[in-house]
């Protein structure tokens, strides 16, 4: 176990492709997961073989932004929120949510469902399949019954 | 590379659509997030009971917390659907009593709803929170007892505009004193007194009341000792507004809605004394919503609270206010968005009150945010019409009832289809219209054009021929319901535009020109419609192909005739000829 100093604990978390990011203890921990890692284990390199260094660094960005102390519900911040995610495609919204949902940073994962959300409610079928990369698996009568009964019974 | 999303990241995401328009097209992405998607969502809308079983709902979506369905056509309304038609909702509440134990809410819209469905619903589920009966018939005030005296945690009663078979007004009795939930309450269609002091204890004891509709027989002297119990009311309706002249009743009730400083919407005042009224006053700056439908007061009583009311947005008023009275509200209302003038006299033979096209076109002239019309008149200009399309491009909702059928343009004495056909022009947001006055086959060509955005259409009387049908079925590419009495169209229209069925929710047709023969043609063309022939008449065994039919109702289904139809409901389907031998 390190011993506590006077000055800023710091962490070192690497990405799985080898970036090595240096952040203060109090900013590493808004992951619960790296929180529980520093707990268990006293690590002060921690890597994280589930995430890539471009999306790390948007993470610890987030994170950073977090912990200078102020309320949660500051205008600044919310400012700052909807600046870093609103500026971002659904490709990497959805890095920083996998990685956020893997490194348990709450707060994040909650608002990028909302903002996630919020772009698929102005798209079709055929724009979410490609914003996020998925293949249409139905044949085509599958997907005619289902949008009949869509049309005809649920809305 | 695709991601893999993990279940519950998605299962969030998805959380955050609250439509059935984008919950419906997620689940179109892909067999993995339809399945996702199907086992977390919550609320279903079923806008016609027979387009879809139960249990197919049920085995789509396993986890439901919230139904609402709607069952007979909207001409039920004006009692073009005979009894025994349809509509019932045991079948849907008994199956869903099997597969749904959290069900919360229930919804129901013009359905028939027997004590049985409302016994079930206070037993089955546990965490019952709201049940809407919207125009619904078919129950008692003792399957009402079930509900208060079951529910523990029951949050909203509202039984807008239902039929209920009033056997006493004991059933509210059967709140139990532990029960505190409730939240809304609406029992102005009832008409037999309730315990009041039941009431009181029920209203004290519930700090998040926040809507509350007495029915008439709450009478006016009580309403003070209500409202101070409370004052965190934001809808509230009144009983009936009147009570013997003593000193007191007046200043009680000024003190009683003063203490409301959240109120925003009232209704109510059935048999309203005048003098009562500036009780209101107090309240009038915050209003959003006034509904004096029950109120045949004269206009000066009605504008004297009205003008009050700078928030006002929704107001349904009696043709009592007059043009006089609506000049009034175009100028000092200028945020209403939705107004509604309803006949104080329908069935009188003269005008009672001076209301006219002048009041409408006042309004449309004043009131920028006006959106959703409904008003009722006996006389109308194309004029007017076009300068209310004019002066409105914004309407989405337009609703004109001139009394007598088939009333011309009363300057002109033309049909009014050059009048609609300007709303149909300038009003290019326009989803509701319905028609009345002298038409011919001309508004419909409008119609055709220009109402590119039109979802419902009600047409009485109007039309020569054929085309007019046409026009509609073959241009109005959004239309979903349309609803047609009194008018001369038949089968060439309908057979021509055949496939235009299948894109809409339902279409109804009565005292038209459809033969037997053609909707015979129609169910075997189309057998994923049912097309319902209703006739009272006599045996359909001895019925003509050529014979016109006296009611049609035809809708979109995935399953099928229904099987719980009376005698006098057919569905043509392609058994049909074999069927009446």
């Amino acid at each position: 176990m390190s011993t506590k100093s006077q000055e800023k604990q710091l962490i070192t978390l690497k990405s799985w492709d080898e970036e090595e990011f240096v952040v203060e203890e109090s900013v590493a921990v808004k992951s619960e997961t790296i929180k529980n890692i520093i707990e268990d284990c006293g690590l002060e390199l921690i890597p994280l073989p589930n995430v890539d260094g471009k999306t790390l660094a948007k993470v610890i960005e987030y994170c950073t932004k977090h912990s200078t102390g102020s309320n949660d519900d500051s205008e600044d911040l919310k400012k700052f929120d909807d600046e870093f995610l609103d500026s971002k495609e659904i490709p990497v919204l959805i890095d920083i949510v996998l990685a956020a949902n893997y490194l348990n940073i709450e707060s994040l994962v909650e608002k990028i469902c909302t903002k996630i959300a919020d772009r698929i409610k102005d798209m079709s079928v055929e724009e979410v399949r490609e914003a996020f990369k998925i293949e249409n698996d139905f044949t085509p009568e599958e997907e005619k019954k289902i949008r009949n009964e869509h049309a005809w019974a649920f809305e | 590379m695709a991601y893999s999303f993990p279940e519950e990241v998605l299962e969030h995401v998805f959380s955050f659509l609250n439509t059935d328009r984008d919950r419906n097209t997620v689940s179109l992405v892909n067999k993995s997030w339809y399945e996702i998607e199907r086992w977390c969502r919550r609320r279903i809308f079923i806008g016609n009971c027979y387009s879809i079983s139960p249990n197919a709902m049920i085995r789509r979506f396993p986890e439901v917390r919230s139904v609402e369905i709607k069952g007979k056509p909207h001409f039920a309304d004006f009692n073009l659907v005979p009894e025994g038609w349809g509509g019932y909702v045991y079948p849907w509440i008994s199956a869903m009593a099997r597969a749904y134990p959290w069900l919360e809410e229930i919804r129901l819209k013009r359905m028939v709803v027997s004590d049985e469905s409302l016994e079930l619903i206070s037993k089955e589920f546990k965490n019952f929170k709201v049940l809407v009966l919207s125009s619904c018939e078919g129950f008692s005030t003792d399957g009402l007892a079930t509900i208060a005296a079951n529910c523990r945690n029951l949050r909203e009663l509202d039984l807008r505009e239902s039929e209920v078979d009033d056997l006493s007004g004991h059933w509210l009795s059967h709140f139990p004193d532990t029960f505190t939930s409730l939240e809304s309450l609406n029992i102005s269609c009832l008409s037999s007194e309730v315990s009041f002091s039941a009431l009181e204890r029920l209203v004290s004891r519930c700090p998040n009341l926040r809507s509350l509709r007495l029915n008439r027989a709450v009478p006016l002297e009580k309403l003070s000792n209500l409202l101070r119990r409370a004052p965190q009311l934001v809808e509230f309706g009144t009983g009936a507004y009147f009570a013997e002249p003593r000193p007191d009743v007046l200043p009680n009730l000024v003190a009683a809605f003063s203490g409301c400083k959240k109120l925003k919407a009232l209704s109510g005042f059935w048999d309203v004394v005048p003098a009562y009224l500036p009780a209101v006053h107090s309240v009038c700056s915050g209003i959003t919503s006034l509904n004096f439908s029950y109120a045949p007061i004269p206009s000066h009583d009605l504008v004297n609270v009205v003008i009050q009311c700078p928030k006002l947005q929704r107001l349904w008023v009696l043709d009592s206010i007059e043009d006089s009275g609506l000049d009034d509200v175009a100028t000092f209302c200028k945020d209403l968005e939705e107004l509604r003038v309803f006949p104080s006299d329908p069935f009188g033979a003269e005008a009672n009150v001076s209301l006219t096209e002048r009041g409408l076109v006042s309004v449309s002239e004043g009131c920028p945010k006006l959106q959703s019309v409904l008003y009722f008149c006996r006389q109308m200009s194309n004029a007017a019409l076009a300068a209310i399309a004019l002066n409105r491009p914004n309407l989405i909702r337009f609703r004109l009832c001139i009394i007598e059928p088939q009333a011309p343009d009363y300057q002109t004495l033309e049909p009014l289809d050059v009048g609609f056909g300007a709303i149909v022009e300038q009003c290019k947001e326009l989803r509701r219209l319905s028609l009345s006055g002298l038409l011919t086959d001309h508004v419909f060509e409008y119609i055709g054009t220009h109402g590119k955005k039109l979802e419902m259409l009600s047409i009485a009387f109007a039309g020569n021929s054929d085309s007019g049908l046409h026009h509609v079925l073959s241009g109005c590419e959004r239309l979903r319901k349309l609803e047609i009495r009194d008018s001369p169209f038949g089968d060439r229209a309908l057979l021509a535009n055949a496939a235009k069925l299948e894109t809409m929710r339902s279409l109804w047709m009565s005292s038209c020109s459809v033969s037997f023969g053609a909707c015979k043609l129609l169910g075997q063309k189309l057998p994923r419609l049912n097309v319902e022939v209703i006739d009272e008449r006599g045996t359909p065994d001895s019925r003509s192909e050529s014979c016109p039919v006296e009611k049609l109702y035809i809708y979109r289904t995935v399953v099928g005739p229904r099987f719980d139809m009376p005698d006098f409901v057919q569905t043509m389907d392609l058994d049909a000829p074999i069927r009446l031998s």
